[in-house]
């Protein structure tokens, strides 16, 4: 029978093994970037032997790195703030207030996570064509106006909210405009957090849409510049594709450093 | 609560319901008016009735995708359920391994695509990647990871298992988190050993975790693309075109724009299918 | 060393910087952009000689934007065509210049200023370039021009005595410089080469008639003979798909895991220098005849861009046409000169007595077979005939079947 100390010490081992299979490829991706790309081609030395930041000038020299990031920031910056000042008054009326067709139109919010992304890109791309819209941020932010995921927490996380707080505001004669963009905010902080941090993170990282909605570098957003450092023409370039995966994957790694619980909580809430 | 006016509830649901209109509601519907058409954006549309359809099933196009969605799937929920689970329940403690075990599984999930996919392209390279001379070096052969019709599906399947079962192992550790500690101690009060109190006790309670994990996962590798675009582009001879990217391919490759919207309304069947699986699994799995 | 990479690193950011700023247009001068499709090298030299023209003149500025490979450049600008995005300039691969001609999307040349006078190499121009194109309008003019050649390692190849000179002696050297760690042989399995072989073995992949017969018999002696070479142990065959094969089977032939190797006269360069052993050149074999295919991209203008902007991509590509431009390129790059000019300059400057490599494909255009004016031939030959012969070859599919099925599928394509 197996005891308490085995288990013990088999989930250790789990976590162990887990830890190193889900680092090592990171670790690799780091080392590979300082190497020269004769080393690449021979039998796999672990550490380069000499520690070379070619890979990095070159990644900087190809992308105009800075402009990237500074876009790819901003578009998911708009794309969060877009999609909570939206889902703020929608959370409120879904989950605060009593009126007809609520079901109804709760279901429609619900049908939206029938149609993602990847569903609707033949459409949008053919309506923005037509209005000359593609190859422009608001392609790239409007479409994801509306976020299914984070009306639903904030609607959850309203739930608690005592109803009487909201009635005290209504009788010291706040709109309920100012309701919703006022006072429940500070109350919804956290909820609000980990909303904002999933959009932020998950646009920011986004390949296909941006790829599907752009057509040159005007808004060319980092990820898609990255995936660009596969071009052909000559020889090793793994060194240099490492290189520029490894800056694409500082800011999420940093933000996750920084906000882990709150990540962490936001979508594990995601059940029910 | 009562709204402070009838129509105040419908003008704080307007933004989110003009968006709903214009970037959901439209979009499904212009697919489907699409589909009915042969157009290559450059020319005039031409109808063709069900022409598009005709296509995608009878070249074996629609079955050949969805058969590979499926395989990939099949391995991701089995994946990350297990895989998720297991994790789970071995980090679901106090310390620092446990602690660093938990940030390094669920980093994967946080970062790009992009970053995960030219990574894993570097480390299954055939010839210079480091998962081959690892193999080399110990004698065994060199496996064509992703340029084997027969391999490079799984390998596909493995890179998003790498991904998202960090966000399983959260569902889940949230899920243990949630259950009511007086059963396991009570259980082992009566004499149950761990594995026994898993078996009976936890595992049971975890059932609904376990459904959202498993229709989560699915409906998500029904989602697949960026994995795909950037290690195989959809070969060797389209054994790793999943359904995603059989529908970018037709637009963007072949400006094939009616067949591409033939396949949206597929997919769009196919997916309510699966979400409805969903919401029956999730129901009949409410605890008593 | 710590302190060199710094100094490397702070000089490569402020250099980004820098070419940000460098890519920033002077005020007043009409900005022109440019997509194009070059990596590494051939990226470098393009460069260089935007930069050349923008510093030569101040009325127009070229902004070079890079799109990804030939395919993903193509589906960009399809796209960005139908979005009403596109771009005054950029190149195509010929065999969908027809394509987007009937499709009404490229700017005829004819009435710009000296269209029918460059001096262009009669097979690379569109005249030359295609089986019925001539009389047409002009809408394409050659940029980068390529046949398909063959590499050798030198040291490896004198150590025997055959020469792959006619299919027979193809097999009989493959044969020969195949170890057991070694291929003696290696070709992407991709329809260029096809192409060349179908050529060789007396067919053609399009009648004159416009039936897509993809070389009936000569097709299947084609496909048939990279299944035998595969067979016999003596041909590798990479793995990826189009520029992704082409690459790894470089790095193969720089590994010396293959002894010979078929691609494109762009990468003498890049073999040249990059190789520890000497490499030699050489044309493709006869089969019936001797054949190849051209490969590369034809500028092009498309109609929907504003005058202006077309006109001053004019100029820039007249610079680029002009000798020393196109030969520096060609001798940069390994591309064919498409100038006669050009041409003359390389020889008469020694540069082909010093490099001889590079003369080969120049050569070889005596055998260069013209692609048909075909509308559909791009689309037939992505999604049918590639595909059709990955699979023959990675599944040992029956070579006549597989044609007939293949032939089959792209008349059933045909509007």
């Amino acid at each position: 029978m197996i005891g308490e100390r085995s288990v013990r010490r088999l989930a250790l081992a789990a976590a162990l093994v887990a830890a190193v299979v889900w680092l090592f490829p990171y670790a690799w991706m780091l080392l590979t970037s300082f190497k020269t790309p004769q080393e690449l081609l021979r039998a796999p030395t672990a550490m380069p032997s000499t520690w070379r930041l070619s890979a990095y000038a070159e990644v900087f020299r190809s992308l105009p790195v800075a402009r990237y990031v500074g876009l790819t920031t901003v578009m998911a910056l708009s794309i969060a703030a877009l999609q909570i000042a939206i889902a703020l008054p929608a959370a409120y009326a879904l989950g605060k207030l009593d009126f007809r067709l609520r079901g109804a139109a709760f279901g429609l919010l619900l049908s939206a996570l029938l149609i993602p992304a990847e569903l609707r890109f033949v459409p949008t791309f053919t309506l923005f064509s037509a209005l000359g819209l593609v190859n422009t941020l608001p392609a790239l932010v409007l479409p994801f106006a509306v976020s299914a995921f984070g009306t639903f927490l904030l609607r959850q996380a309203l739930l608690a909210v005592p109803n009487s707080l909201i009635e005290a505001a209504r009788l010291d004669g706040a709109s309920e405009l100012y309701i919703v963009y006022r006072v429940l905010p500070p109350i919804l902080a956290p909820s609000l957090m980990a909303f904002f941090l999933v959009s932020f993170v998950h646009h920011w990282n986004d390949y296909f849409w941006p790829l599907v909605m752009t057509v040159d570098d005007q808004v060319r957003t980092l990820p898609l510049g990255i995936a660009l450092l596969r071009e052909q023409g000559s020889g090793v370039r793994w060194h240099i594709i490492m290189a520029g995966s490894t800056l694409l994957s500082l800011p999420a790694l940093a933000l996750f450093a920084f906000s882990q619980k709150y990540l962490m909580r936001g979508l594990g809430s995601g059940v029910g | 609560m009562k709204p402070t006016r009838p129509s105040q509830p419908w003008w704080l649901l307007s933004p989110m319901l003009a968006a709903l209109g214009v970037f959901f509601v439209y979009p499904l519907l212009s697919a489907l008016r699409t589909s009915f058409y042969e157009w290559d954006l450059l020319t005039p549309p031409r109808f063709i009735g069900l022409g598009n359809y005709r296509a995608i099933f009878g070249s074996g196009e629609l079955f050949g995708s969805l058969g590979t969605t499926l395989l990939v799937s099949v391995i991701v929920v089995a994946g990350s359920l297990l895989l998720g689970l297991g994790l789970a329940l071995a980090v679901n403690r106090p310390g620092r391994l446990a602690a660093l075990a938990r940030s390094a599984v669920f980093s994967a999930y946080v970062v790009s695509w992009v970053s995960v996919g030219l990574l894993f392209l570097w480390i299954f390279d055939a010839d210079a990647g480091v998962v081959n001379q690892l193999l080399a070096a110990v004698g065994a052969g060199k496996v064509k990871w992703l340029t084997s019709t027969a391999v490079a599906p799984l390998t596909v399947a493995l890179i998003v298992l790498w991904k998202v079962t960090g966000y399983a192992m959260i569902v889940f550790l949230a899920g243990l988190a949630g259950l009511p500690p007086e059963m396991q101690e009570a259980a082992a009060l009566d004499g149950a050993g761990p594995l026994a109190r898993l078996r009976y006790v936890t595992l049971p309670m975890l059932r609904p975790t376990a459904a959202f994990v498993a229709t989560t996962s699915l409906i998500a590798s029904f989602q697949l693309f960026d994995v795909v675009r950037l290690l195989t582009q959809g070969g060797p001879v389209r054994s790793t075109t999943v359904l995603v990217y059989a529908i970018y391919e037709q637009l963007f490759r072949d400006l094939r724009v009616g067949r591409a919207s033939a396949l949206v309304v597929v997919f769009f069947l196919v997916l309510s299918a699966l979400t409805w699986l969903k919401l029956r699994a999730f129901r009949s799995q409410e605890p008593a | 060393m710590q302190r060199r990479a710094f100094l490397l690193s702070s000089a490569a950011l402020s250099g980004g910087v820098a070419g940000c700023a460098e890519n920033e247009a002077p005020p007043g001068r009409v900005v022109v952009p440019f997509w194009f499709t070059y990596g590494g090298r051939n990226r470098a030299t393009l460069s260089t000689l935007v930069t050349r023209f923008n510093r030569s003149q101040n009325d127009i500025w070229v902004r070079a934007v890079f799109q990804g490979d030939y395919f993903e450049g193509l589906a960009k600008l399809r796209t960005a065509l139908a979005a009403g995005a596109a771009p005054p300039l950029s190149h195509v691969v010929g065999e969908v210049v027809p394509y987007l001609a009937e499709a009404g999307v490229l700017e005829p040349l004819d009435d710009y200023p000296g269209a029918r006078t460059l001096p262009l190499l009669p097979a690379l121009g569109q005249p030359g370039s295609f089986r019925g194109g001539a009389q047409r309008p002009l809408v394409a003019l050659p940029f980068n021009r390529s046949t398909p050649i063959a590499y050798v390692n030198q040291r490896l190849f004198d150590a025997q005595s055959g020469s792959p000179d006619t299919w027979e002696g193809l097999r009989a050297v493959a044969r020969a410089l195949t170890q057991p760690n070694r291929f003696g042989f290696g070709c992407p399995i991709d329809w260029w080469y096809w192409a060349a072989l179908v050529g060789q073995a007396g067919g053609r992949v399009v009648e004159p008639d416009g039936r897509i017969s993809l070389g009936d018999d000569a097709g299947v002696r084609a496909l048939a003979l990279w299944q035998e070479l595969v067979a016999d142990g003596t041909m590798k065959q990479p793995p990826g798909r189009d520029y992704n094969a082409w690459e790894q089977l470089s790095q193969d032939f720089l590994a010396g895991r293959v002894a010979m190797i078929w691609s494109s006269t762009a990468f003498v360069r890049y073999l040249e220098e990059t190789a520890d052993f000497p490499v030699r050149a050489l044309p493709l074999p006869r089969g019936v005849r001797g054949s190849v295919p051209t490969g590369g991209t034809h500028f092009v203008w498309l109609k929907a861009a504003p005058r202006e902007l077309k006109r001053a991509a004019w100029s820039f590509v007249r610079f680029l046409l002009r000798p020393d431009s196109a030969a520096f390129w060609s001798s940069e790059t390994g591309y064919l000169p498409v100038t006669t000019e050009a041409a003359q300059l390389l020889r008469v400057s020694g540069f082909y007595e010093r490099h001889p490599n590079y003369q080969v494909a120049l050569e070889q255009l005596a055998v260069a077979e013209p692609w048909p004016w075909s509308t559909s031939l791009f689309r037939v030959q992505r999604e049918i005939v590639q595909p059709c012969l990955e699979a023959a070859v990675l599944e040992k599919l029956e070579p006549g079947r597989a044609l007939a099925e293949a032939r089959r599928l792209a008349e059933e394509s045909l509007p």
